[in-house]
Parts: C-alpha cells; sequence; structure tokens
C-alpha cells in the first residue's frame, strides 16, 4: 500500500512500527496529524513521541508519562512516507527526520569494542 | 532446508526448554503427587506448541515479531498495560532464573549465593555483549543439553514405566482431602504457567527475526515447535518421574532448586550428581538470558527502537541499555536476600495472569488476513488456540485464590 492509496487510519496505520529508508527501527505511529485543504481532511505527517500520547491515554497516565519520559514530538512529513504495510517504510534516514536523537544519545554511552 | 540446522534448531529448543520453575514444580509435584500430574505437562506442552508455532509464523510472514504488532492490534492503552505486566512478570521470572543459578553454583563451589549471584550476571551479562544471537541461543541450548542426564538416571532407576504412562491421561487422585486437591490444583496451575510462560513467545518470535526466518522457514518453525519443545518436555517429565519414585516414599519435599539433582546422584553417583547440576546451570542460565532479552525485546518493539542481537550492542543503543539495565534490577533483586522459592512462585503467578494478555492478540495476530495472507490460521491452530486461551484465563482466575488458600503451593 502506497500513500496515495485510501487508508484505514487506525486500523491500517496508528501504532505500526517505522523503518527508515536503511530499514532501521526509528519509532511508532504514536498519531496522525491531518491537515484540513478545502474541506477534505488529509493526513498531513505522522508524529512520533511520547507527546504524541496526549488524548490517547487517560490524564493521569499521560502526566505519569510525561513526567518519565517527557513529552517531545517528532513531526514526520506525509511525503517522507514510502509504503505501509505491516510497518510504515519511509524513503529518508531516521538522521533527516530528527529521528535518531535518544539512540545517539543512548550510543554514546556504550563502549564500541569487545563484541563479535 | 538444511537438515543439520534443522537439528540443531530443535536440539536448542529441547536444551532450552527447562528452566527453574520447571525444575522446581516437576520435582515438587513428582513428590506430592506421584505421576498424577504428568498429564498437565503434556497438556501444556501442547499448548506452547500452538502458540510458539503461531509466534514463529507471524515472525517469519509479517516479518515483525508479536510485540510490535501486539501495540497495533490493541491499542496504546491496552499494549501499555500487557507491556508493564510483562515487564513485571519476565523481570521477577529473570530474577529466579538468576537466583537458582546462583544456588547451583553456590551448591557446585561452596562460596556465596550474592557472590555467585554477582558473577553469574557478569558472565551473562558478558555472553550478551560478546557473543551473536545465534551463538548465545546455541551455546546455552546445546549446553543445557546435558539435562538429558536426568533421562538417563531415571532409566536406571528403572520405574514403573506403565504408572508413567497411565500419568498422561487426564486425572485428579483419589481420596485427596480439600486441602491436598486445593494443593494439586495450584500445582496444576503453576505448571500451565510455568511451561506457557509469556517470554517463551517474545523470545521465539523475535528470535525468528533475529535468526531473518521468511516464508521458507515455516515447516521449520513447526518440526522445531512440536519436536523441540516436545522433546524439552519429556526432560521434565523424567525429573517428575524421578522424584515420584525416589523423594515420594521418603515424604521428601524437594523444594530448592538444587534437590532435583539428588534424583541422579542417587543411581549415579558424583560424577551424575555434577552433571546434573551442571545440566541445571547450563538450562537456568540459558532462561535467564531468555526472559532478560524477551523483556529488552518487548520494550524496545512497543516503542519502535532499533532492537537485536545480530547487530553490534552499539547498533541498538537503547535496547543495550534497556538488557543490562533489567539484569542489574534482577541481581538487585536477589541481593535483597528475598527467598528464591519465593521468587520463583511469584514468577508463576504473575506470568499466569499475564498470559491471557500475551496470547489474546497473538491470536487475533495470527488470524489476520492483511499480515498473514494465506498462512493465517486454519481451523485446527484457531480451534486450538482459542481452547487453550479459555483454559488459561480460568487458570489466571484460579490462580490468586489458590496461591493465597495453599500459602504458595507449601505441603
Amino acid at each position: 500500500m502506497t500513500p496515495r492509496d485510501e487508508i484505514q487510519l487506525v486500523g491500517g496505520l496508528l501504532d505500526l512500527p517505522i523503518l527508515d529508508c536503511e530499514g532501521r527501527y526509528c519509532g511508532i505511529v504514536d498519531d496522525i496529524e491531518l491537515a484540513d485543504e478545502s474541506g477534505a481532511p488529509r493526513v498531513s505527517a505522522l508524529l512520533v513521541g511520547p507527546g504524541a500520547y496526549r488524548g490517547r491515554l487517560p490524564r493521569w497516565a499521560f502526566a505519569l508519562v510525561r513526567r518519565i519520559v517527557g513529552a517531545h514530538v517528532t513531526r514526520v512529513p506525509w511525503s517522507a512516507v514510502k509504503t505501509i504495510a505491516s510497518a510504515v517504510e519511509l524513503d529518508r534516514s531516521a538522521g533527516e527526520l530528527g529521528l535518531d536523537r535518544f539512540e545517539q544519545r543512548a550510543e554514546r554511552l556504550l563502549p564500541h569494542r569487545g563484541a563479535l | 532446508m538444511n537438515p543439520l540446522e534443522l537439528m540443531l534448531g530443535i536440539l536448542t529448543a529441547v536444551g532450552g526448554f527447562v528452566d527453574v520453575s520447571e525444575l522446581v514444580f516437576a520435582a515438587q509435584a513428582g513428590s506430592g503427587f506421584g505421576y498424577a500430574l504428568i498429564w498437565v505437562f503434556a497438556f501444556s506442552t501442547i499448548g506452547i506448541m500452538v502458540f510458539g508455532e503461531m509466534s514463529g509464523r507471524v515472525a517469519a510472514v509479517a516479518q515483525q515479531p508479536v510485540f510490535n504488532l501486539m501495540r497495533h492490534r490493541l491499542g496504546l492503552g491496552l499494549g501499555l498495560v500487557t507491556l508493564i505486566a510483562s515487564i513485571l512478570s519476565n523481570l521477577i521470572t529473570c530474577a529466579a532464573e538468576v537466583g537458582g543459578a546462583a544456588i547451583i553454583l553456590h551448591l557446585l563451589t561452596g562460596a556465596s549465593t550474592a557472590l555467585m549471584a554477582l558473577a553469574m550476571t557478569a558472565v551473562l551479562v558478558g555472553s550478551i555483549w560478546v557473543l551473536p544471537f545465534k551463538w548465545i541461543e546455541r551455546a546455552y541450548g546445546l549446553l543445557g543439553l546435558v539435562m538429558i542426564v536426568f533421562a538417563v538416571a531415571l532409566v536406571k532407576i528403572d520405574p514403573p514405566w506403565a504408572a508413567i504412562a497411565g500419568g498422561f491421561v487426564p486425572q485428579v487422585p483419589q481420596g485427596l482431602s480439600v486441602r491436598e486437591l486445593t494443593r494439586f490444583a495450584y500445582f496444576g496451575v503453576a505448571i500451565v504457567s510455568a511451561v506457557m510462560f509469556p517470554y517463551e513467545v517474545y523470545f521465539y518470535s523475535s528470535g525468528g527475526i533475529e535468526d531473518e526466518w521468511g516464508v521458507k522457514d515455516l515447516a521449520v518453525n513447526r518440526l522445531t515447535c512440536i519436536v523441540g519443545f516436545g522433546l524439552g518436555s519429556l526432560l521434565a517429565i523424567t525429573i517428575l518421574s524421578s522424584s515420584a519414585q525416589l523423594f515420594g516414599p521418603l515424604h521428601i519435599d524437594p523444594q530448592l532448586p538444587g534437590s532435583a539433582a539428588l534424583e541422579v546422584e542417587l543411581p549415579m553417583g558424583r560424577t551424575g550428581l555434577l552433571l546434573a547440576l551442571l545440566g541445571m546451570l547450563f538450562a537456568i542460565s540459558g532462561a535467564a538470558i531468555e526472559t532478560c532479552l524477551a523483556n529488552a525485546y518487548g520494550i524496545a518493539q512497543f516503542f519502535g527502537w532499533k532492537w537485536g542481537r545480530r547487530k553490534k550492542p552499539w547498533d541498538a543503543p537503547r535496547f543495550t541499555l534497556t538488557w543490562i539495565i533489567l539484569f542489574v534490577l534482577a541481581l538487585a533483586i536477589v541481593l535483597t536476600g528475598i527467598d528464591v522459592m519465593r521468587l520463583v512462585e511469584f514468577a508463576v503467578l504473575f506470568s499466569i495472569l499475564v498470559l491471557p494478555l500475551t496470547y489474546l492478540p497473538l491470536l487475533l495476530l495470527a488470524s489476520d488476513r492483511r499480515f498473514m495472507r494465506t498462512h493465517r490460521n486454519g481451523w485446527i491452530a484457531n480451534g486450538l488456540g482459542w481452547g487453550y486461551f479459555v483454559v488459561i484465563l480460568v487458570a489466571a482466575l484460579a490462580a490468586v485464590p489458590l496461591f493465597i488458600l495453599t500459602s504458595g503451593g507449601q505441603a
């Protein structure tokens, strides 16, 4: 399925894993942004990050999540989506879209030796 | 299908089947109720074959592990509840495995259990850091095959084979008091939980992705589940049978993980004892790695992080930090000095409560035409799957009252 096909937003897109153009996991479709273009709402972006849980979780649960991991959201423009199946494939790299900040931060904490 | 790969996969499944809970509950069940609980082992083994096969098939066909798709199927709220419940269940199980391995090392070396738990954790963390997935899986699985010494010991004591065969027929022993019947039911539920631990399907399906399974591997998946889990379960049944033959008549309640090794020492002497302890050590260590990785897989997949040990640890950094932290937490639980047997009981109790949440989305996913196309569940897999789902739902509802009534299965 491509971004131009008709898509069930909840059944066929929400909460699917996202892979970048190199096949690396780089998030989950945590929410979907819609834009109203001349009365016909269209998907404009995927929202990735715990900040997008707002409205999807009970208020107390979201407050707890925000306290533990923050409320950052990364916006992935719909134009970056290549295909949609059991995962959403992007045609750009995670780095270009700002989806790899936390992986990079974690990577700096680890030594880069000793593994086969 | 490469026959050598298939054989190695099956042997790995056999060696990796038994964990500390199965060891303890098999030995206690045999001592307390003779052969009367063998059928529960056999029944639960068919259950884990059914759900294991489904999880491997989902991984091979949808090319996504179960936890990734589970969130999509359950939604964020219920998915988060399942994640938190499985984190707790897997963490307690991992702590029980680390504690169990530390007790075995203590028996082998005489050093303190706390020191051995520390050493064990360092070795396990080091193994995952150094070895890629296939080596970890194979090394611990194949070393766990030393557990076959339990089967040799059973043959040596020449038990009443007809009585053991009779144990495969579903039964409730006659003439038990209400108290004993309640304990029998508790052991039944505990065995279902220990054989069908949720971590097993998370680990198995993620392992399928780590091993780069595709549709061509569906036959390997099916054979590994049926033959590997079947033979692994027979090993657990030999522990139960030896215990029924040796401990039951003497009214010995083998409560410690190390007690089961005496089943081998009696017919085979010191060498047998050493082999039994080593086999148990490898099997429990393998289970500790599986529980920890299964937990890290679940967390990483739920949030869409890079994951897997087919990559270098620094190429999936959040996943790597997660499994290291989980091992440290499991060690911290053991170092509080909590009795390992209590940990085993809690692990089994938490797991049975999580089982329905684990298996429901798996059933839905494996039947989903969009993801599974022509490989979705047929009527046999669906019938067995839903049948077992009802059983684990009933077992989950009964688990807490039975745990309280029997004080965790105490005699």
